[in-house]
Formats: C-alpha cells, sequence, structure tokens
C-alpha cells in the first residue's frame, strides 16, 4: 500500500465534507447531461488529490454516504449508446414537490412525528416538509406536545406497513391470545390502529382467510416473503380488525347501576358506554353496548358489589349465574 | 443541510436558536456547517450561484444561495411510511384536537408522493378514536401553563375518591389511554393518573416547577415494597391478564395455561379481578385471597336480592 505524501493528508483535511457533498449535489443536479468520475474530478477540487485510489474510496463513500440520506444518485449512460457511465442526480426525483399544506396541517404533523418514542425516520420526514411553511410551527398545541406510547416493536411495525404498501408477504411467529404459538405466512393488505393497539391485516396462508393479527403478538421479527397477492375489491382492512369483544356493536343496550365512584372507572373502561341516569340512592346507570354476556358479564363482576346489572335479563340472571357458580354453593 | 438550508432560504432571518430546535441540531455545530456553507457553490456554478451566509449579532441567520438548494429532497419511503404511520395513530387516539388537520395532511402527502414513496397507503387506517375522558383538556391545559390542580379521583386498585392537589407534569397516550405523570402535593410524591379516572378538575390559580417526572415511555405500575404477590394460574380464556397487568415468573403450565406473579398493592381490586375471571383462572396463593373473591360474590349476590349461607 502507497503511502500518502503529507501534503496530500493536509489537502485532505481542509476540505471538509460537508462542503464537498454540497458541491457535488450541485454539481449533478445542475448539469444537463451525467458526468463520468473523470468529469467530477476535472471541476470539484475535492477529488483532485494525487492518489488516484484513495480519491475514488472517498467519492464511492460520499456517494454511498448521499444515498443513505436519500439523494437519488443514479448511475446512468452518458450518451445514447451507454459507450460511457456516468453520474446524475435527477432534479423531478430528488425535489420534494409543492405540496401546499395549511399551517395547521404541517403542525399537525411536526406534532404527530414528535410524539412517538424516539426520534425517528417520522422527524426526519417531516423536517423535508415544513421548508415552505409560515412560521409558527414551533408554537405547537395548547397543553404541549402530544406524548404517545406504544406496546408494539417500532421495527415490526414499519416492517408491517411497508409490507402492506408494498403488496408482499411476510412470514413471523404468532401467538394468539390464547397463548398458542405458530408461524404465520401473511400476504400484507394493511395496518390499522385500533383502541390503542397496531394490526397487521392480510391473507393467511395457513387458514386460507383474512386474519387481522395483534403486532405486539407478533413474536419474532417480519420476514420479507416475496410478492403477496392483492387484496378482494373493496377490501377494507379496518373491517377486519374486532373492536374489544364488550364494545362490538351491538344493537341491544344493556343499563347497569354503578357506585358513583365505579361509575367512573366504568366509563373509562368500556368504550361506549354512556350516562342514562342517577338514582335516588345515588348510583348512576350507565348505559352500555351489549355484546353477548360471555363476554360483558364478566367485565360487570369486575365492580363486584359496586355495580348490579338491571337489564337485560338474561345477563342479570348471566351474572347471578357466575356469582353462585364462584361461591360454591 | 439539505434540509436545513431550504428552510432557511424560505425564513429568512430564522434564529440559530430556532433552527437549532427544530433540526435538533447544536447551535455550534450548525454555526460551523453554515460557516462551511459559504464555501461551498464556488465553480462551477455562474456568478449568480454564489452562496452568501450572514449570521446577524440577534443571531438571525440571512442565507442567499444558488435555486438547487432553495427546495429540499423528497421523503425517503422509509420517512414518507413513517409519518404515514405516526400520524395516523394520533388521529385515531381520542381526544387529539389537531386529528382532523391530520387526516387532510396525510391525503395531501399521498397524492402529491405517489405510489413510489408510499404504495398502496390506503392500507394503513385508523379506527375512529372514540370518546375522549371528560378532563382530559383541562389537565393537558394545566399541564402545558404549570398550573396546580385540584382533582378527585377514583383509584381503580381501592375504588375509593380522593381529592388530591396535583402538579401535572406530563400528560400522554399508551394502549389506548391517556395518563398524567403528577407531583401529588398531599403525599409529596409522583403519582401516575389515569385521566379517564378524574372525576373533576379545577385549577387553583397556583403554578408549580416542573421537577422532571418521566411522561411517556414510564413504567404504567410502579411495584412497591408493601405489595403482596398472588400466583395464579390462568387458563388460555384469561391468557390476557399477562398482557394487561404486571407480571413476573411467567412459566407455562398445563394444557395452555399460564402460571403467573401478579404483584399487587390491595386484595380488593385482585378479588375482583378474579371474580371476572370466573373459572377460566385459579389463584394459587395466598389461599385467603380465595376467601376474598368469595366473600366478595357473596356480598354482590346480595345485590341481586340472593342471601347464600356463608361458606366460612
Amino acid at each position: 500500500m502507497r503511502r500518502l505524501s503529507s501534503r496530500t493528508m493536509t489537502g485532505q483535511d481542509t476540505m471538509e465534507p460537508l462542503e464537498r457533498l454540497l458541491n457535488l449535489v450541485g454539481l449533478l443536479l445542475e448539469s444537463p447531461t451525467p458526468l463520468t468520475f473523470e468529469q467530477i474530478r476535472e471541476t470539484l477540487e475535492a477529488y483532485q488529490g494525487d492518489n488516484l485510489d484513495s480519491v475514488k474510496r472517498k467519492f464511492e463513500r460520499d456517494k454511498d454516504m448521499l444515498r443513505a440520506y436519500g439523494v437519488p444518485l443514479e448511475m446512468t449512460g452518458t450518451d445514447v449508446w451507454d459507450v460511457e457511465q456516468g453520474y446524475t442526480i435527477r432534479k423531478d426525483r430528488y425535489y420534494l414537490p409543492d405540496i401546499a399544506f395549511t399551517p395547521e396541517e404541517i403542525t399537525a404533523l411536526y406534532l404527530a412525528a414528535q410524539s412517538g418514542p424516539a426520534p425517528t425516520d417520522a422527524v426526519s420526514g417531516v423536517r423535508k416538509l415544513i421548508y415552505g411553511v409560515d412560521g409558527g410551527v414551533l408554537t405547537g398545541s395548547p397543553g404541549g406536545p402530544l406524548a404517545m406510547e406504544s406496546d408494539t416493536d417500532q421495527d415490526r411495525l414499519m416492517a408491517a406497513a411497508g409490507a402492506a404498501s408494498d403488496r408482499h408477504a411476510v412470514r413471523f411467529g404468532y401467538r394468539t391470545a390464547q397463548g398458542a404459538t405458530s408461524e404465520r405466512t401473511v400476504d400484507a393488505f394493511g395496518v390499522v390502529f385500533r383502541s390503542g393497539r397496531w394490526y397487521l391485516v392480510g391473507h393467511d396462508h395457513e387458514r386460507d382467510a383474512i386474519r387481522a393479527f395483534r403486532l405486539s403478538r407478533v413474536t419474532t421479527d417480519l420476514a420479507d416473503a416475496g410478492a403477496g397477492i392483492d387484496p378482494p375489491e373493496g377490501f377494507a382492512a379496518i373491517e377486519h380488525v374486532e373492536s374489544a369483544p364488550w364494545d362490538a356493536a351491538g344493537l341491544a343496550v344493556a343499563h347497569v347501576a354503578f357506585t358513583p365512584e365505579a361509575a367512573v372507572l366504568a366509563e373509562g373502561n368500556i368504550s361506549g358506554a354512556s350516562r342514562d341516569r342517577v338514582r335516588e340512592d345515588g348510583w348512576i346507570v350507565l348505559a352500555l353496548p351489549a355484546a353477548d354476556a360471555d363476554t360483558l358479564g364478566p367485565l360487570i363482576l369486575q365492580y363486584g358489589r359496586e355495580a348490579e346489572v338491571l337489564d337485560p335479563p338474561a345477563l342479570r340472571d348471566d351474572v347471578i349465574a357466575r356469582l353462585v357458580a364462584v361461591t360454591g354453593a | 443541510m439539505l434540509v436545513v438550508v431550504p428552510y432557511l432560504i424560505q425564513h429568512p432571518g430564522t434564529t440559530l436558536d430556532e433552527a437549532s430546535a427544530l433540526f435538533a441540531i447544536p447551535v455550534p455545530q450548525l454555526r460551523r456547517d453554515l460557516e462551511q456553507l459559504f464555501l461551498a457553490g464556488l465553480p462551477p456554478y455562474g456568478p449568480g450561484d454564489l452562496i452568501d451566509v450572514d449570521i446577524d449579532e440577534d443571531g438571525g441567520i440571512w442565507v442567499a444561495m444558488a435555486d438547487h438548494f432553495a427546495r429540499p429532497l423528497r421523503l425517503t419511503r422509509q420517512e414518507a411510511l413513517a409519518v404515514y404511520v405516526r400520524a395516523t395513530e394520533l388521529a385515531a387516539t381520542p381526544g387529539v384536537p389537531v386529528a382532523p388537520a391530520l387526516t387532510a395532511a396525510l391525503a395531501k402527502l399521498r397524492e402529491a408522493l405517489g405510489p413510489d414513496a408510499l404504495g398502496e397507503a390506503a392500507g394503513i387506517a385508523g379506527a375512529e378514536p372514540g370518546t375522549p375522558p371528560e378532563n382530559l383538556d383541562a389537565v393537558r391545559a394545566a399541564s402545558g401553563s404549570r398550573e396546580r390542580l385540584r382533582i378527585s379521583y377514583v383509584a381503580q386498585s381501592t375504588g375509593e375518591r380522593t381529592e388530591r392537589v396535583v402538579d401535572p407534569e406530563a400528560v400522554f397516550a399508551s394502549a389506548g389511554h391517556w395518563y398524567a405523570a403528577v407531583w401529588d402535593v398531599d403525599v409529596n410524591d409522583e403519582r401516575l393518573l389515569r385521566i379517564d379516572r378524574i372525576a373533576s378538575a379545577e385549577p387553583t390559580g397556583e403554578r408549580f416547577e416542573p421537577r422532571g417526572l418521566p411522561g411517556a415511555g414510564r413504567p404504567l405500575y410502579t411495584p412497591s415494597d408493601r405489595d403482596v404477590d398472588v400466583r395464579a394460574r390462568l387458563h388460555p380464556p384469561a391468557r390476557w391478564v399477562a398482557e394487561y397487568y404486571l407480571v413476573r415468573d411467567v412459566t407455562e403450565g398445563p394444557e395452555g395455561s399460564l402460571e403467573v406473579t401478579l404483584p399487587t398493592a390491595t386484595m380488593g381490586w385482585i378479588a375482583r379481578l378474579f371474580l371476572r375471571l370466573g373459572s377460566d383462572a385459579e389463584v394459587l396463593e395466598p389461599a385467603r385471597l380465595r376467601d376474598e373473591i368469595a366473600s366478595e360474590a357473596r356480598e354482590t349476590l346480595a345485590r341481586y336480592g340472593r342471601r347464600l349461607p356463608s361458606s366460612g
């Protein structure tokens, strides 16, 4: 390996990487034709060292860095006969198209990007969107930032979203709510956020049916399994993610009386609960969307003696039967 | 810089501090990078393409430079997807005032970036967010303006309502619920409250100095020395308990069951949980919890006009 002269070293060090990268991007963006490495060298001082190997390595590193950053640096023939290969950055692939966001919209996106657990691609993405917006983005919403956290592994979530948008299949380990584990291969159709949790919806090869998988129950990383099938006509991922069993949109309504304290808890825990009336003894009657007794009955039992089912009679009987069973009488 | 510079060109006079906060670049590094910018953009560009960077006495940044850096880079595919996923999540969370703006912004983003970046992004969807807790706005506003609150709170563990004076430091959503990390002035300790369990919230007019309590990402249950360990066997229909509550020493039991230890601060709450689980779960220890469950069942039956002889 050849030794670099101290003079070359000094020359390289004085040229800072940022300046070099900006110059390279500017040159390739403005050049009407692709430029060969030789042509780039002729123009940009940064690549003019005596040691061709080291200059070339530096150029390769710079290229990789720019690509990693999202600069669409492409290699293409310099003329129609493709005799020589040159580098180019196409303006239509480089520049963000104009998007007429309102200040409210961009503020909302900024808040959303910041709401996650750690700085992410969402943050760097939104930073690219704010350039043309009137000031005030930083003022945020009243009450400060909207912090969110999730029980879903963020890498797996992004892998699922990527597969769904690519129409790819993925393979992963899954544990059902009942604890059965198995390997699944699924043509990803969509990802859905419901009641604080993310789900992958797709065609399950094993079951040959559309299934929803809660991502927090996925036990492995998602492996790409190649191109997947398209969803059926009129498919809407959201229709395949059930709400929690007790907020299934049943037509029937159950009326349950709670102590004032238990009513506060129940309103927060049972989605779709609404206040019906206050009884003379101070108990509060809530109207609850009545799923089947198998799910609503146990849920009401969690309030113990502080709740009493008023109607329907079947639910009342169900709760009594469960209580009798527990007392062993 | 390919992202920062377009912003600075569009927003002349942005201060170093503002740009530093917006792009998460420390001020000294930003200053260094801007100085380098001044060196860039020399030939081969024409005279009109010279870059001029000026930082005034107040820290305002003025950039005049080649047109080719007046607009930023496109979002990478990963960035576009990540923005989409995050915004969908926030828009589907109850009590988010910017949800309509988010939905509108996503539609514009999808149209502008097209299938190259977002593919079939329509598959990324959020459900209707549902009703936010009644006092969410009040708590969030107090947290933002550092205002001490007088609240009435119902604890799930005791089922009792208490009046408290609290400093709400951080507000965050987790797994479908909103939480407030507060300093409880009366007990002089920190507490994590679920905002839907705040029955009323009144500003006291006093301000507080934040103590830096952790917000999102903190454990939702803090074990204490006074906790009692409950060992239980969860049959398959009750396995969800291990996903919803803090458990430890988890082992697989017979026939798809799961054995777990649930640390608990109060027996009343845990007895009612087992009342709910019925035959889907068995308490292994402590034995007195089984008595507690049976007693709670008898008391509850009394509500329905059923009297049963005490088995004890």
